[in-house]
C-alpha cells in the first residue's frame, strides 16, 4: 500500500455540496442584465436546396431585436481536421438534414422568438434525400456532399500484412455480420449556452462543453477575433459522454445576435434539439472474418465496417477508427485488416459516444463465442488465449505498458462464479463475458498537453489553475485531490480555477479519456515544483536538507524526525517576507507519435497509456414476452491506478447502465424519411434505478509507469465491455448469438421462435430416420 | 396574455407576484423566484429533474401550473438544507458519491425526501420504486440508491455510512 495521504481515498466530491443544495449554476441558469432569448430555425426537410430566406416579417415583429442567417456567416465552416471541414454554422445553399440551421432569432421573451421564427419564409428547393448507408453508397445516390462521390465522407484502411496467408493457415474460419441502430447521450441537461460581447469586443460564453479550449479556437476563428477576446467561461455541465467536445453551431449564433443587439443572449435547447442537432452515435454494419488455429488463437482477421456518418464529417475520422482500435488493442490479433468508411446521409449528425461501436465490440465478441462453442472452449478461456498482454505493441503498433487485461478476466470470472454457471444454467437463464480496451487520450497535436498553475495565497491556502473541464465525471475533484497530496493540504484547502479560457493555459479537454493522465499530470508537475519551493525555504528554517522534508496536513516536516516541522502557511509567510512568491507551473505532453493520422498514416504510439476491461452479466429472458432481467453484473478494470474509488465506482455503474443496460437492450433511434421518432425521453428509453441490476464493481490496479501515480483511462472501458456482456448474455440464455443490437424484445421473440421452428423441423426429421 | 396576482408559499416564505395563466411552477420558480435548483431536462413530465414538494408530495413543477399552486406549501429543493445546515439525506448523497453532474440531483433529492418523510427506513427495493420517475444518466443509480436507503440509518459495513470528514466543511462551486 501506498502511503497517499488523500489519492486513493474515498474521498467525497468537492462539487458535490453545492449541487445537493440546488446551488450549482448551469448554463441555463444564468441570467444576465438585458439578456434576449434566441431561437434557431430549423430544416423541416432531410435534403433541399434553399432558394430564398425573407427575415423582413420576423424582423418587424415588436420585441424581436435581431434576426440572422447564413448570409450573416461569411461562410465560414466547422470541422476538426481542416479535411473535414464541411459544416456551415448556418446554411446557405442547402439544408443536409431535418434540424440544419437556417436561421437565428433574438428577442424580448421565448413567445416572441418563436412567434418571429413562424414569421420566416423559407423557399426550399426538395432534393432526393439518402437514409441508409448502403444507399447513399449506390452509384446513382444523390450526394449529400459534392465533392464526396458515393457519399463516402472517410475511408481507413489498416492492413499489417499476411492477412491471406494466414487465413491460409487458419485451422476454422467463420464471417458474420453485426447490425446496430444508433444510439444518442441524453444528456441530463438540454444543451444551453449564453453569450455577450464585453465593453473590449471580448466574446465572453457559457456553454456545457467537453473542452474549453475545444471551443474557444473555432469561435476565434468564425469571428475573425484574436484567442485571447475568446472567454470560455467555466460552468456546471450536466454530462457530456463524448457529446459536448465540439463547437456547437448554437453557439456561433447564440454569439452573433449578442454582437448584432450588443446584448447577451442565451439559447436553450428543447429535449428534441438536444437529440437532433447536438451529435448521435452511429449506426453500423461491421462484418467481421475471423481465422484461428486449433487452440482458437487468433490468427487473421478482416473487418469491414459501415458507419452512418449523418449529413456533417467533423471528428468522422476519428469515428471511422475507434471501435477498431478498442479490439485491437483488447485482443491480439496476428494479422489483420481493417476498411471502415463512414458514410454521409441526410440524418443528423453523427460524433463521439461513450459507447462508440458497442454493435462492433459486441460483434466481435459474439463471433468469438461461437469460435469457442466450434472448438470447444469456455469463452473465458477463449478470452484469456488472445487477450493483450503487457509488453506488446497493438496491431497499429502502439506499444502497451500496463496491462492487466488477464487479471481483470480472472477476478471478473471468480467473483461470478463462471464456472459453477456457464453452461450449467437453467433453461433462459445465461451468462456472457465482454472484454474492451479504451485509450487514454488521442494524438491532439497543439492541443494534446496541458498546463498548470499554482499559487500559494500569504494564508497557506492554495490557488490551482487548469484548463481541465468537469463534464460532472469528478475532473474538479479529481484536480483538487491531486494538488492537496502534492502541497500537503487538505482538500478545502485548494481553490480551483479551471475550465475558463482567459485565466487557464491549452488543455485537451475531457475528450479521448485524457483529463486525469494529462491535466491531472499537469497539475501534479506544478504541484511538485511549487513543493520544491516551500521545500526549499522549510530547509533553512528548519536547517535540514530539502530532500528530507515531506508535506502532509498543512504541515512541513522532517521524514526522519516529524517533531521537527513548521506550518506551510508560515513558510509561504516568510518566503514572502523574503521576496520571493511561492507559485509555480508545470506541465504534461504525452509522448506520442505525432506522425501518426487517421486516415493517411494510422500507425504509430496512440497515446501513452490503454485501459482494460471485463464485465460479466447474468440475465434471465422471458421467453413469451422477449423481456430481459438482468439478474447481475460484475464489473472489473485495469485503471493503472484508483485516484478515488468512490468515483470510480460511479464510472463503472454509470457504464454499465448506458453501455449494458440501456445501449444493449432498449436505446435506439427509430426513424421515417430522416425524422427521428423519438427525441424525446418518452420515447427514447434509458434506464430507471428500478431497471438496474446489482453491480459488484472491481478495480484493478497495474500502475501505469506513465500516468500520474500510475492512472489510466476510467470513463469508457466498462461501458464498452458492459454491451459486450449483455449480449453475450442474452445469446446464452436463448441458445441463439444474436447479431442485431439493441436487443429488443422483438428480436429475442422472433430469434427464440426460429429456433424453435428448427428443433421441430430438426426432430420432424430425425423421427423420420427413426421410423 | 393578461397576468394575475398570486401568492405562493416557497420554502416557507410568502412571495406575492404576477403570473400569466400559462406559466408552469418550474418557470416561475426559476425566473421569477430565482430558485434555479429546480431543473427541466425534458419538458413533459418523463425525467423528474424539476420535481418539487406541495403539501408533502412530489409532483412534477413543470407540469403544474403557478395558479395551481397557490394555497399549498410548496418545497424546493433550495429548502432542504436550513441554512448551512445540510439535511441527512443531502449528507448522504455526498457522502455515497451519489452526485455526478448534478443536474438530476434536486429533483432525486426532493422524491427521495418524500419517500423518507413516509418511509423513514425504506429497503432498496422500495427507493427504487420512489425514484422510478426520475431518471439520471451518469450514476446508473447504484449510490443514489444507497445515499437513500442509508439515510436515516447508516448500515454497518457500508464505507460511505462513516464519512470523509469533508462533507460538512465548505464546499466549493
Amino acid at each position: 500500500m501506498s502511503d497517499y495521504a488523500i489519492i486513493g481515498k474515498r474521498m467525497p466530491r468537492v462539487d458535490s455540496r453545492a449541487k445537493v443544495m440546488g446551488k450549482a449554476k448551469f448554463t441555463a441558469d444564468l441570467k444576465l442584465p438585458g439578456m434576449l432569448v434566441g431561437k434557431v430555425l430549423r430544416s423541416p426537410m432531410a435534403h433541399a436546396r434553399i432558394l430564398s430566406i425573407d427575415t423582413t416579417k420576423a424582423e418587424s415583429l415588436p420585441g424581436v431585436k435581431a434576426v440572422v442567417t447564413g448570409k450573416d456567416t461569411e461562410g465560414v465552416k466547422w470541422g476538426v481536421f481542416a479535411y473535414t471541414r464541411d459544416q456551415q454554422f448556418i446554411q446557405t445553399e442547402k439544408v443536409r438534414y431535418i434540424g440544419d440551421e437556417v436561421a437565428g432569432v433574438a428577442a424580448v421573451d421565448e413567445e416572441t422568438a418563436l412567434k418571429a421564427l413562424d414569421l420566416i419564409d423559407v423557399e426550399y428547393e426538395e432534393l432526393p434525400a439518402v437514409f441508409e448507408p448502403m444507399e447513399a453508397m449506390a452509384s446513382d445516390a444523390e450526394l449529400v456532399h459534392d465533392d464526396f462521390p458515393n457519399n463516402i465522407n472517410v475511408h481507413v484502411n489498416i492492413d499489417t500484412g499476411n492477412v491471406d496467408e494466414n487465413f491460409a493457415k487458419a485451422h476454422y474460419i467463420r464471417e458474420d455480420t453485426f447490425v446496430a441502430a444508433e444510439e444518442s447521450y441524453f444528456q441530463a441537461e438540454p444543451y444551453a449556452v449564453v453569450a455577450r460581447f464585453d465593453h473590449e469586443e471580448c466574446l465572453e460564453i457559457w456553454c456545457p462543453n467537453g473542452g474549453p479550449h475545444m471551443k474557444s479556437k473555432p469561435l476565434s476563428n468564425a469571428f475573425k477575433i484574436p484567442l485571447h477576446k475568446v472567454k470560455v467561461r467555466k460552468i456546471a455541465i450536466g454530462g457530456a459522454f463524448g457529446g459536448r467536445s465540439e463547437i456547437c453551431p448554437a453557439d456561433y449564433i447564440c454569439a452573433l445576435l449578442a454582437q448584432k443587439t450588443n446584448h447577451p443572449v442565451k439559447i436553450v435547447f428543447t429535449r428534441e434539439e438536444n437529440t437532433i442537432a447536438t451529435r448521435q452515435g452511429h449506426s453500423m454494419i461491421t462484418t467481421h472474418k475471423t481465422g484461428v488455429d486449433k487452440n482458437g488463437q487468433v490468427l487473421a482477421r478482416e473487418t469491414t465496417c459501415y458507419m452512418d456518418g449523418g449529413a456533417y464529417s467533423s471528428t468522422g475520422p476519428i469515428a471511422t477508427s475507434v471501435p477498431f482500435l478498442s479490439m485491437e488493442q483488447a485482443y491480439r490479433m496476428g494479422s489483420v485488416r481493417y476498411n471502415g468508411y463512414r458514410v454521409y446521409t441526410n440524418k443528423p449528425i453523427r460524433g463521439m459516444i461513450r459507447v462508440h461501436g458497442r454493435c462492433f465490440a459486441a460483434g466481435l465478441d459474439t463471433q468469438l463465442d461461437l469460435i469457442a462453442e466450434q472448438l470447444g472452449i469456455d469463452p473465458v478461456e477463449m478470452r484469456l488465449r488472445n487477450s493483450r498482454q503487457p509488453g506488446e505493441y497493438t496491431s497499429t503498433k502502439s506499444y502497451v505498458s500496463s496491462c492487466a487485461m488477464d487479471e481483470t478476466i480472472h477476478k471478473a470470472a471468480e467473483t461470478s462464479n463462471w464456472k459453477e454457471k456457464f453452461g450449467k444454467l437453467p433453461a433462459y437463464h445465461g451468462i456472457g463475458i465482454g472484454t474492451n480496451s479504451v485509450q487514454t487520450g488521442f494524438p491532439m497535436g497543439i492541443r494534446g498537453g496541458s498546463q498548470s498553475f499554482i499559487k500559494f495565497n500569504e494564508d497557506g491556502e492554495a490557488t490551482v489553475m487548469s484548463g481541465v473541464v468537469d463534464n460532472g465525471q469528478g475532473n474538479d475533484n479529481m484536480l483538487v485531490q491531486i494538488a492537496a497530496e502534492e502541497l500537503g493540504l487538505l482538500p478545502e484547502d485548494i481553490h480551483l480555477v479551471s475550465a475558463d479560457t482567459e485565466t487557464t493555459s491549452s488543455d485537451p479537454g475531457s475528450y479521448s479519456q485524457v483529463s486525469t493522465f494529462v491535466g491531472g499530470q499537469a497539475v501534479m508537475v506544478a504541484a511538485k515544483n511549487c513543493r520544491k519551493k516551500l521545500f526549499d525555504v522549510a530547509s533553512k528554517i528548519l536547517e535540514v536538507a530539502p530532500d528530507t522534508l515531506v508535506a502532509k496536513n498543512r504541515m512541513i516536516f522532517v521524514e526522519d524526525d516529524p517533531e521537527k516541522s513548521i506550518s506551510i502557511k508560515k513558510v509561504v509567510r516568510v518566503s514572502l517576507l523574503n521576496f520571493n512568491s511561492v507559485n509555480a507551473e508545470g506541465g504534461y505532453w504525452p509522448k506520442v507519435d505525432m506522425k501518426r493520422e487517421w486516415v493517411k498514416n494510422p500507425y504509430g504510439q496512440m497515446c501513452e497509456a490503454f485501459s482494460f476491461g471485463t464485465t460479466i452479466v447474468e440475465v434471465k429472458v422471458d421467453p413469451e414476452t422477449g423481456q430481459v432481467d438482468v439478474l447481475n453484473a460484475t464489473a472489473c478494470q485495469d485503471v493503472g491506478k484508483a485516484l478515488n474509488p468512490l468515483v470510480l465506482e460511479g464510472q463503472f455503474e454509470g457504464s454499465v447502465a448506458m453501455g449494458g443496460q440501456g445501449g444493449m437492450l432498449t436505446e435506439y433511434h427509430e426513424w421515417k424519411d430522416g425524422r427521428c421518432l423519438n427525441s424525446t425521453m418518452l420515447d427514447y428509453k434509458v434506464p430507471l434505478a428500478c431497471d438496474m441490476p446489482e453491480i459488484s464493481t472491481i478495480i484493478v490496479e497495474s500502475i501505469d509507469p506513465k500516468g500520474p501515480y500510475g492512472a489510466k483511462e476510467a470513463g469508457m472501458s466498462i461501458a464498452m465491455s458492459a454491451a459486450q456482456a449483455y449480449a453475450a448474455a442474452v445469446s446464452n440464455a436463448i441458445g441463439v448469438h444474436m447479431d442485431s443490437f439493441p436487443l429488443t424484445p422483438d428480436k429475442i421473440l422472433a430469434a427464440i421462435k426460429e429456433k424453435k421452428a428448427q428443433e421441430t423441423q430438426a426432430e420432424t426429421a430425425a423421427g423420420g430416420r427413426l421410423n | 396574455m393578461e397576468k394575475i396576482r398570486i401568492t405562493l408559499d416557497v420554502n416557507g416564505k410568502l412571495c406575492e407576484l404576477m403570473v400569466a395563466p400559462n406559466d408552469t411552477l418550474l418557470e416561475v420558480l426559476r425566473d421569477d423566484l430565482d430558485l434555479t435548483g429546480s431543473k427541466e431536462s425534458c419538458g413533459e413530465g418523463v425525467c423528474g429533474s424539476c420535481t418539487v414538494h406541495i403539501d408533502g408530495k412530489p409532483v412534477r413543477s413543470c407540469l403544474t401550473l403557478a395558479l395551481e399552486a397557490e394555497g399549498s406549501k410548496i418545497k424546493t429543493v433550495e429548502g432542504l438544507a436550513s441554512g448551512d445546515q445540510l439535511s441527512d439525506l443531502q449528507k448522504s448523497f455526498i457522502n455515497h458519491g451519489a452526485v455526478q453532474c448534478g443536474f438530476c440531483t434536486p429533483g432525486m433529492l426532493m422524491s427521495a425526501d418524500a419517500l423518507l418523510n413516509e418511509n423513514p427506513n425504506p429497503d432498496k427495493t422500495e427507493v427504487k420504486k420512489a425514484l422510478a420517475g426520475n431518471i439520471c444518466r451518469c450514476t446508473g443509480y447504484a449510490k443514489i440508491v444507497d445515499a437513500v436507503a442509508h439515510a436515516n440509518h447508516p448500515h454497518e459495513g457500508c464505507p460511505d455510512c462513516l464519512p470523509y470528514c469533508r462533507s460538512e466543511s465548505k464546499g466549493e462551486e
